[in-house]
């Protein structure tokens, strides 16, 4: 038996038995990650030898029967935009290249008091923008399915990981779909709690009213345990809330609604049969499916392509080169800023930045930004509207399977689309999850994603677990293990 | 909604010193992005009231307490500094 294809639980469970030291499964996922980093580029730094000491610790706690959590002596692997204290945080970037952080992020304390091990820091688009970690300043990570084909993005690296089985799962953050289309991409479970759920804190920011941590995983009960384990109320990221979770019903008297515009052009037969085999299932189990319309969601690109790059050229202004990061020399402050800024940040951050400047600039700020502030409203509004009516929202997580590497990085746009799905539930901080569900015709995984009402995550997760255990999609990706 | 924009003008304000190449590819991309995004103008919305908010959930942002709290040392908060001098940061002059 390969311990490392096992859930949480159940590697606990074995743990507890003593039929496996947490130590041996630590070297497990290493020889993992030795047989796959070299073709897949997962991690960008990994932890082996400093947590040998840890998985030891973890060994202790079980052969003694003292412990108490079910993340105890689990490797998971962290996206290199969240803080661990004396570790590195490169963001990905060159700007962050030689960045070493004093503190840890608020999901690493808690994931830490769990007594979790870290496997290391995982690849990523360059500040978490971007859908297929092309945008790496530190070189591609490959989908562990077929290296021709793209993880995903921006958690890329944290995707391909869970996928190689060189952590048991991972930390992503999801500001358009960054956590659910790499997952949907490499087979796996990718879940974006409702936003304020989960701290914000040390993660570094890219689109704050958006941004979300989350986990990847095998299955939805991995992910069930992350977000319980990471999520509450924190005093030092002011938008977090209090995560007293609505009870709504995941037994077959739940109404679940199709999304209509996610179901037209732009979207893939294959993807669209995975939706329509999911309702299919649904329906034979005696739940009541309709077809609902948000027209607004069309506009979610443009909505998003305003709103994020707005708040990202905002957030990254922190980077001048006087408190951290890279510094490229001037002969004044102004210039000195310039020159780092110029040599810092790679191609897509310089766009995202510029289009977010010109959103706000004076004079273009009303029909840009206000605009698209007053259109994300209305779309909360809508998904309010709509939830009314039914309990759960399905639509595919992304318009297609898999894109190969290179395909779309000359089109900005084109791969900006690819979040098509998955963009609506961040402008409206809706909970969402993508389920793995088949395989297409080039044998790459497909996956389903299901939305609920704000607050409602822990019935989505029960929701989304009758569906997998229904669809019972199985497949591995092979050749790493 | 207009497309016009100068470049030169927007990398000033976002302080990134663009090369030429560099200028040409982003306008171009940047064109491209607002060509799209300008289907928002066509949206006939049902509130024309603008609302600044930052909390999708609309949870109203409270002030904290004025309490001192744990944070960074002052060594830890430098530590990452390019160039610091005696505990401060050192920048290259302002003015010319």
């Amino acid at each position: 038996m390969d311990v490392s294809h096992l859930s949480i639980r159940e590697i606990n469970s074995l743990f507890t038995k003593k039929e496996i030291k947490p130590s041996e499964l630590y070297s497990k996922v290493f020889e993992n990650a030795a047989n796959s980093e070299a073709a897949l580029h997962a991690h960008l730094t990994l932890f082996e030898e400093e947590n040998i000491k840890k998985a030891a610790e973890a060994d202790k706690r079980f052969s003694n029967s003292e412990s108490a959590s079910l993340l105890d002596g689990i490797p998971i692997a962290i996206k290199d935009n969240i803080n661990i204290k004396n570790y590195k945080t490169t963001c990905s970037s060159k700007m962050l290249s030689n960045y070493t952080s004093p503190y840890d992020a608020t999901v690493i304390e808690k994931l830490k008091q769990q007594n979790t091990l870290f496997t290391g820091k995982t690849n990523l688009d360059e500040f978490a923008m971007g859908s297929s970690t092309e945008n790496s300043a530190f070189g591609l990570t490959k989908n562990p399915w077929n290296t021709d084909y793209v993880p995903g993005g921006s958690s890329g690296g944290s995707a391909a990981s869970v996928g190689a089985r060189s952590s048991i799962a991972a930390l992503g953050s999801d500001t358009g779909g960054s956590i659910r289309q790499p997952a949907s991409f490499c087979g796996l479970v990718g879940f974006k709690p409702t936003y304020g759920t989960v701290s914000r804190f040390g993660l570094v920011a890219f689109a704050s009213s958006l941004d979300q941590i989350g986990p990847i995983t095998k299955t939805v009960d991995d992910s069930r345990i992350i977000f319980s384990s990471i999520s509450g109320e924190d005093s030092r990221d002011a938008t977090s809330v209090i995560n007293n979770q609505l009870d709504i019903p995941s037994d077959n008297t739940a109404t679940i609604g199709v999304i209509k515009e996610l179901m037209e052009d732009g979207i893939s037969g294959e993807a669209k049969n995975e939706v329509n085999k999911v309702i299919e299932i649904l329906k034979s189990k005696g739940y009541k499916v309709k077809e609902i319309s948000i027209p607004i969601i069309k506009l979610s690109i443009s909505i998003y392509y305003l709103i994020a790059p707005a708040e990202c050229s905002a957030n990254l202004a922190r980077f001048d080169g006087v408190r951290y990061g890279l510094r490229v020399d001037g002969n004044t402050s102004y210039e000195m800023m310039e020159n780092t800024r110029a040599e810092g940040f790679g191609a897509e951050v310089k766009r995202r930045i510029l289009l977010g400047t010109y959103a706000l600039s004076a004079g273009y700020y009303d029909e840009y930004y206000g605009k698209a502030l007053q259109a994300r409203k209305e779309m909360i509004d809508e998904f309010a509207k709509t939830f009314k009516d039914v309990d759960y929202l399905i639509s595919p997580t992304t318009p297609t399977q898999a894109f190969k590497s290179g395909e779309k990085t000359s089109n900005p746009l084109e791969m900006y689309m690819s979040d098509l799905c998955t963009i609506p539930a961040n402008l409206a901080g809706l909970p969402a999850i993508s389920i793995p569900t088949g395989l297409s015709k080039d044998e790459l995984p497909l996956g389903v994603q299901i939305m609920s009402k704000p607050l409602s995550d822990n019935s989505l997760l029960d929701f989304s677990e009758i569906i997998e255990n229904e669809v019972q999609f199985d497949g591995q990706p092979k050749g790493w293990l | 909604m207009s497309n016009e924009f100068n470049i030169k003008n927007i990398a000033k304000l976002a302080s990134i010193n663009l090369s030429e190449e560099e200028q040409d590819s982003l306008s171009n991309d940047l064109s491209i992005i607002l060509e799209h995004v300008n289907a928002l103008s066509d949206l006939k919305l049902n509130s024309q009231q603008q609302e600044i908010f930052i909390h999708p959930l609309e949870k109203e942002l409270e002030l904290q307490d004025d309490e001192v709290v744990e944070s960074l040392t002052h060594d830890e908060a430098i530590s990452n500094a390019p160039e610091s001098k005696d505990g401060k940061f050192v920048v290259p002059p302002s003015m010319e």
